[in-house]
């Protein structure tokens, strides 16, 4: 780095000591609006309507996640769903949303299966760095809170939703804390809390720079001590039906073994996360490797709506260099404790502490005017400032508040606190999906969904700690509803999935895929059935 | 692109892989069609699960390391080794050395043989933790396990079946569930009672004026403007 960016270094070191205490550029309203306009990938991205299901002729979706809706679903043409398998509540996902919904469900007396595709906590819940919002500090309330998400979220916020996240927070931090989550405390034991881009007052609790990661592994570890029934590397492919509107259970392939296992249930409840690795537009992704949208693939055969589908976050600070790290995300913390972002010439050009979406934009635009900096591999980016952090908090800071970050780093002779690192947008969250209600049903009955899976929650753009919270409660919620308003079991059969097929045949062009994906492209994994 | 005489060679399970310097095994495995032998979870170097093991032919150290974080080296020869979750005991509240003991009977069978600490991915101090867990020195050893990613492979190369990473989730859950927390009582009834208007005052029923409203509320955390 220090030679084919030595220039570019140089003018950052120089003006580092007089940049410490400056503030931020400001951007009026309307500037901001156009700055979204002309470069969020939200905006600039080519979509297409979708062609069949409840969204069909709406709001353009980007063409990756159309096809996919569109494609044929990976069981064969002659399959007859016949129940391998009982159970009252099937969970599918093994991330926060899905397993904070198992643990709602101890002592139910039900009996819970959790499937998962990957091993269990494999996830992007364990990726989160960042922290979870709580509004536990002085002067805060769940309003502020609520007025916080709903303005970064543009206003498009389902309210009711909105307002059960925030007021919920609390006890979804007690619950942590009597699970044996270890959050950073300030000295007279007090949670410390901290700043995200567009929270108005402290507001996040942290576990350093591993908040997913502690809260994962916790949650991971109750699981395992307790009554759910777990199927890991088991992947959902298709959700069955009684023929008459409700969801009855799914079939689940098991990637070690190939083979399929039809699983009977009262009700289901989609955990499924995100869609990173749909790489929308090229974009790099922060998401883990299961992030393949399949929850929305398969909610969407049995009918039900999108929300904002159109809308995703590509976090401001994805690492750029080196090549090995490209994408993994750089948390929004670095920013909140002080790191500035710079182009080529060492000149800040946004507020580092504003919302996500705008921060983005800022750096696209940048590095489409030519002020970015390239890498040798090919990739362009513009500089997060970390030396900046232990001027202006104290030597050792970095170590102290972001030992992930460093270690991650010092593999590759990069050490943060001395030199600046280069950063780029990349895809980090799912900001629509699945409607749901205040009780996690979606339209379809006998099917639940929580976590990044749904949509609304966030509107158009989601806060920094909201998406840890939001698994926790309405993981809990969806729990909850499921077990006060179990259905009848009824017959497993694929009525929707043939209801879909028939529609495949209207639309002009059909995508050669099938769907749920599974897995990312550039792997090489593919689903294999196995009679 | 990497022209291909920049490419290195390593092995994986003994069958040659070219790759680009630079690149994790993990890449190298995917772009020889060999996603299928190694377990992958998030890419990210933190769920724990593309766990290997390295050696050098020409006899460089090796030792064991996470494939997605791991960059390729000439001669690297790579060994998926995939490690299972064991079950663990619940936690419990003010943990003591004799708690831990019972709840973990191999936590004194440590021969100081430091394989453990070798294998750590995180660099975490990992025999030393287990001497001061003998101890009762509940605290540093639970700050030490903080970026603990259970990746199990402190647990798997232990000769001795001391199980450190798990003994490590034990005391961090059993110290947490016993810490009081005072942002967590319970709010004065006169803070409840000033939610009411708060709400009121953000959701009038129209969604440009929650908006407009929500800009003022949370400059000032206040009803008025």
């Amino acid at each position: 780095m220090k030679d084919w960016a030595k220039d570019s270094l140089r003018r950052v070191s120089r003006t580092r000591q007089a940049r410490a205490d400056q503030p931020p550029p400001v951007l009026e309203d309307a500037a901001t609006e156009a700055l979204l306009r002309e470069f969020h990938p939200d905006h600039v991205g080519r979509g297409r309507p979708v062609g069949l299901g409840a969204n069909a002729g709406g709001r353009p979706f980007p063409p990756e996640l159309a096809d996919l809706l569109e494609a044929d679903g990976p069981l064969p043409e002659n399959f007859a769903p016949a129940a391998d398998l009982e159970t009252d509540v099937l969970i599918i996902g093994g991330g926060g949303a899905g397993v904070s919904a198992a643990l709602e469900l101890e002592e139910s007396g039900l009996s819970v299966h959790l499937v998962t595709k990957l091993r269990l906590g494999d996830s992007n819940t364990v990726m989160a760095e960042g922290g979870i919002q709580s509004p536990l500090g002085q002067g805060d309330s769940a309003a502020r809170h609520f007025a916080d998400a709903y303005v970064g979220g543009h206003g498009n916020n389902d309210t009711g939703l909105l307002r059960i996240l925030c007021e919920a927070a609390p006890d979804a931090i007690r619950r942590l804390a009597r699970l044996g989550c270890l959050f950073d405390q300030n000295p007279d034991g007090t949670f410390r809390l901290r700043k995200g881009g567009g929270t108005s007052i402290p507001r996040i609790l942290t576990c350093r720079d591993y908040t997913g990661l502690e809260i994962m592994r916790v949650l991971r570890d109750a699981l395992r001590q307790g009554t759910t029934h777990l199927l890991e590397r088991h992947a959902a492919v298709e959700l069955t039906d009684d023929g008459q509107g409700q969801v009855t259970g799914a079939v689940i392939w098991n990637s070690a073994t190939g083979k399929l296992l039809t699983v009977s249930a009262r009700a289901v409840l989609l955990a499924t996360g995100g869609s990173g690795q749909l790489r929308l537009q090229g974009f790099p992704t922060s998401n883990h490797l299961g992030a393949t949208g399949d929850g929305l693939v398969l909610a969407y055969r049995q009918g039900c709506r999108l929300v904002h589908m159109d809308s995703f976050q590509y976090h401001p600070s994805g690492a750029c260099y080196p090549e090995a790290l490209a994408g993994q995300l750089l948390t929004e913390s670095i920013r909140a404790i002080g790191a500035q972002l710079l182009n080529i010439e060492g000149v800040r050009f946004v507020d580092e502490m504003t919302y996500r979406d705008v921060v983005a934009a800022a750096i696209l635009r940048e590095c489409r005017a030519g002020r970015g900096v390239n890498t040798p591999a090919g990739r362009v980016g513009v500089w997060l400032d970390t030396p900046l952090i232990d001027i202006k908090q104290g030597s050792g800071t970095l170590h102290r508040q972001l030992p992930g970050l460093m270690h991650r780093f010092a593999r590759y002779g990069i050490d943060p606190a001395e030199q600046p690192l280069l950063v780029y947008p990349t895809l980090h969250y799912q900001n629509g999906g699945v409607k749901i209600d205040g009780q996690c049903r979606t339209g379809a009955a006998g099917l639940w969904a929580a976590g990044e899976v749904t949509g609304g929650l966030h509107g158009t753009n989601r806060l920094m700690g909201n998406s840890l919270l939001d698994i926790l409660v309405f993981g809990q919620r969806a729990a909850r509803s499921m077990r006060g308003s179990l259905p009848r079991r009824a017959p497993v059969t694929l009525a929707a999935l043939a209801r879909h097929r028939e529609n495949l045949h209207q639309l002009p062009r059909r995508p050669a895929i099938t769907a749920p994906k599974l897995y990312p492209d550039d792997c090489g994994l593919k689903i294999k059935i196995q009679d | 692109m990497t022209a291909e005489s920049q490419q290195i060679e390593i092995t994986v399970s003994g069958k040659p892989v070219r790759a680009a310097p630079g690149e994790t095994i993990m890449h190298a495995m995917w772009a020889a069609g060999m996603a299928g032998e190694i377990q992958t979870g998030c890419i990210g170097g933190v769920c724990g699960a593309c766990t290997v093991t390295l050696r050098f032919a020409d006899g460089r150290p090796g030792g064991a390391d996470l494939a997605c974080m791991r960059p390729v080296a000439a001669g690297m020869q790579v060994f998926p080794y995939p490690v299972e979750p064991m079950k663990t005991p619940p936690p419990q509240a003010h943990p003591t050395a004799d708690k831990l003991r019972a709840a973990f009977p191999t936590l004194d069978r440590c021969t100081k043989c430091e394989s453990c600490t070798s294998a750590c991915p995180m660099s975490i101090p990992v025999m030393d933790a287990v001497l001061r867990m003998q101890k009762g020195e509940f605290e540093s050893v639970a700050e030490d396990f903080t970026t603990c990613i259970h990746c199990g492979l402190c647990r798997f190369v232990c000769e001795d079946r001391v199980k450190p990473n798990d003994m490590g989730m034990w005391l961090r859950r059993s110290l947490g569930m016993s810490r009081d927390y005072p942002s967590l009582e319970p709010p004065p009834a006169g803070d409840a009672a000033n939610l009411g208007p708060q709400w009121d005052y953000l959701l009038p029923g129209d969604a440009a004026e929650t908006l407009r409203r929500a800009r003022a509320f949370r400059n000032t955390g206040k009803t008025g403007e």
